[in-house]
């Protein structure tokens, strides 16, 4: 029953079979971002002045203007988003490890080094701050005192003023952005210099090398990690939840850092796919690490609906009039319509497409998801800011026409960011060379 | 019951997954669909050339979901609204917010359990018989060092005087008949 014959033949045949249809992979010469990065930078710039200039209309009323300052905290806010939360997701991946990270570490890397416009960005809210928080337009304890006397504040304001004076006052929220802002300057540029200097090691390519400089990357950054989610949850109370200063949740600052995980993925993964267009992406981004980013952000996706909704779910269960108004105030009034889409946009969607093992691994529908997300991330904004101020809580249809500076100023500034990113892209090879991944990701890939 | 007679299918013995994985190739090119690959380790190009990565578990794991979301909800509402109605805080019977969590968990629960039986069932398990335990190379073989392609009876393609000359000239260490 047994025919034996000579297995001298097939041997060939076999590994025929196994490397014919997908070969060694070899990465391209040119290593340089493609002439495609400086059209899109081009069309970046020219999108953000035309919605700046549209911009200025907003300017000749009052509350024109009102809309334009916060627009421009939503705008200043997604900035820090992509630029603080690119850097934690830059740690983030130097201690976890793995190829998601390499395939991302150059977007990662060009984010962080938008942070001179972040900081130059912060120095109009701080001039332009009395219009938006009742600490600075009253930043002393006597300040508050004759407010309150001329019922210009409620009891409870001045309370909440008096009260949190410590951590919310022009001065002290100065000291704490100087904190700030060094530790992502020291974080982003020792980061940034040490995966230049990986790549330029003589040793480049041994074990010897790629331990040094893995000890050293997760060393800083399993320290930064904790700095960041603790700077991030202070910037997200000074700017944000302060805009109603008697309210407060424990599950803000994590909500934060989960929304821009959500985002900074949702640009990064945006950004490898439309590169992979052509070289050296063509050759380095495998559907394989597309498919893994898509479930890493859908595991964003969840983690974020699930803080939002716990948070929601507390203050509902507690029902305390301290509490709810956080959210009546954002229901009520035409704001429920907001509410909704919000959701929808937030979650449902994103959460159905994602759930799709062939969206995934699609590059057309990835690339018009992740921007639709970025989308839905400034519409959440938008529902935690503008309802904080009087005249626009419970009652959604007062502003009419100058709530278009909501859409016009985001993005005028994050055009102007995006050419920003992108001409930090282009100063970097697209692909790390001196790290074991990167043999990893040029290996035959399997369909899973 | 009656005793079924006849031809399982012819099974090629390989010496390397290569070898293996091109016969499987060149089958399938031939229009061969019933037809599996046995191996002792997880051998990716065999899987693609069979073509296997698509199946019904996704659907099975999305049904369970929504079973589970459907019958936590239900049984929330017919809890707290109908059957037992108790008056907490003065909120609504029907306070769905509350209802969420165990709804999120069940659904969990039920794609997880969907996703698991299902694999199982549409891979045929539990199964205490199975006609290839009948070759006696396939029983020393395929969790040692030896790489299977059976090709099986009820292909339409199936003839086995020409099937086995086509099993034949990937040189197989062997080409045996197993019985059903």
């Amino acid at each position: 029953m047994a025919h034996g014959h000579e297995l001298d033949a097939h041997a060939m045949h076999g590994s025929h079979a196994l490397h014919a249809d997908h070969g060694p992979r070899v990465l391209p010469k040119n290593l340089s971002a493609p002439p495609m990065v400086n059209a899109w930078r081009s069309q970046a710039l020219i999108g953000g002045a035309v919605a700046l200039l549209v911009s200025i209309l907003f300017l000749f009323s009052h509350e024109g203007r009102m809309h334009f300052l916060r627009a421009y905290l939503l705008s200043w806010f997604l900035m820090f988003s992509l630029c603080g939360g690119g850097l934690c997701v830059l740690m983030l991946q130097y201690v976890s490890g793995g190829k998601w990270g390499l395939v991302l570490r150059r977007p990662l890397e060009a984010m962080t080094n938008t942070l001179p416009m972040l900081v130059v960005g912060f120095i109009p809210i701080m001039l332009f701050g009395k219009s938006l928080y009742l600490w600075m337009a009253y930043p002393t304890y006597e300040a508050v005192h004759t407010a309150l006397e001329n019922h210009a504040l409620t009891e409870g304001e001045a309370h909440a003023l008096t009260w949190k004076h410590m951590m919310l006052s022009p001065v002290s929220v100065s000291i704490q952005f100087c904190v700030v802002f060094a530790f992502l300057w020291t974080w982003k540029a020792l980061l940034n210099r040490w995966s230049l200097e990986r790549d330029a090691d003589p040793n480049a390519g041994t074990s010897a090398s790629f331990e040094y400089w893995r000890i050293k990357s997760e060393n800083l950054s399993g320290i930064g990690i904790l700095f960041y989610v603790t700077l991030l949850t202070i910037v997200a109370i000074d700017l944000i939840m302060s805009l109603d200063i008697t309210w407060y949740s424990t599950m803000w600052g994590l909500q934060f850092l989960v929304g821009q995980g959500y985002l900074v993925l949702a640009v990064g993964i945006w950004t490898i796919v439309r590169l992979s267009r052509e070289q050296p992406f063509a050759t380095a981004l495998r559907v394989t690490e597309q498919h893994d980013l898509g479930k890493f952000l859908f595991g964003f996706v969840m983690l974020n609906i699930y803080l939002t909704f716990a948070q929601f779910l507390i203050i509902w269960s507690a029902n305390s009039p301290e509490e709810i108004g956080f959210y009546l105030h954002r229901i009520r009034g035409g704001w429920w319509a907001i509410c909704s889409l919000d959701f929808l946009f937030h979650w449902v969607i994103p959460f159905c497409m994602l759930l799709s093992r062939d969206l995934k691994r699609n590059p057309r529908k990835m690339i018009r998801l992740t921007a639709f997300m970025m989308f839905a991330r400034a519409f959440d904004l938008f529902w935690l800011i503008e309802p904080n101020f009087p005249e626009s809580m419970n009652n959604f249809g007062h502003a009419g026409i100058t709530m278009l500076a909501y859409v016009t100023v985001p993005v005028g500034i994050m055009g102007l960011w995006a050419a920003y990113y992108l001409t930090n892209l282009a100063s970097r090879p697209l692909v790390v060379l001196n790290d074991p991944h990167t043999a990893e990701i040029l290996e035959p890939e399997h369909g899973h | 019951m009656p005793v079924e007679e006849g031809v399982y299918g012819l099974l090629a013995e390989f010496n390397t997954p290569q070898a293996m994985v091109y016969a499987t190739e060149r089958t399938r090119a031939a229009g061969f669909r019933r037809m599996e690959c046995y191996t002792p380790y997880p051998v990716e190009e065999a899987a693609t050339a069979l073509d296997v990565h698509r199946n019904r578990v996704p659907l099975m794991t999305l049904l369970g979901g929504i079973m589970g979301l459907t019958t936590a909800g239900l049984m929330q509402t017919w809890m707290s609204a109908i059957s037992y109605p108790v008056n907490i805080a003065g909120r609504p019977l029907f306070s769905w917010p509350a209802f969420i969590i165990p709804a999120y968990e069940w659904t969990i629960l039920f794609a997880g359990l969907s996703a698991a039986f299902s694999m199982l069932a549409l891979n045929g398990l539990p199964q205490v018989y199975h006609p290839l335990f009948n070759a006696p190379n396939f029983r020393s073989g395929a969790t040692d060092d030896k790489f299977f392609l059976c090709l099986e009876a009820t292909d339409p393609r199936f003839d086995l005087a020409e099937t086995r000359t086509l099993l034949e000239q990937f040189h197989a260490v062997s080409v045996v008949e197993v019985d059903l």
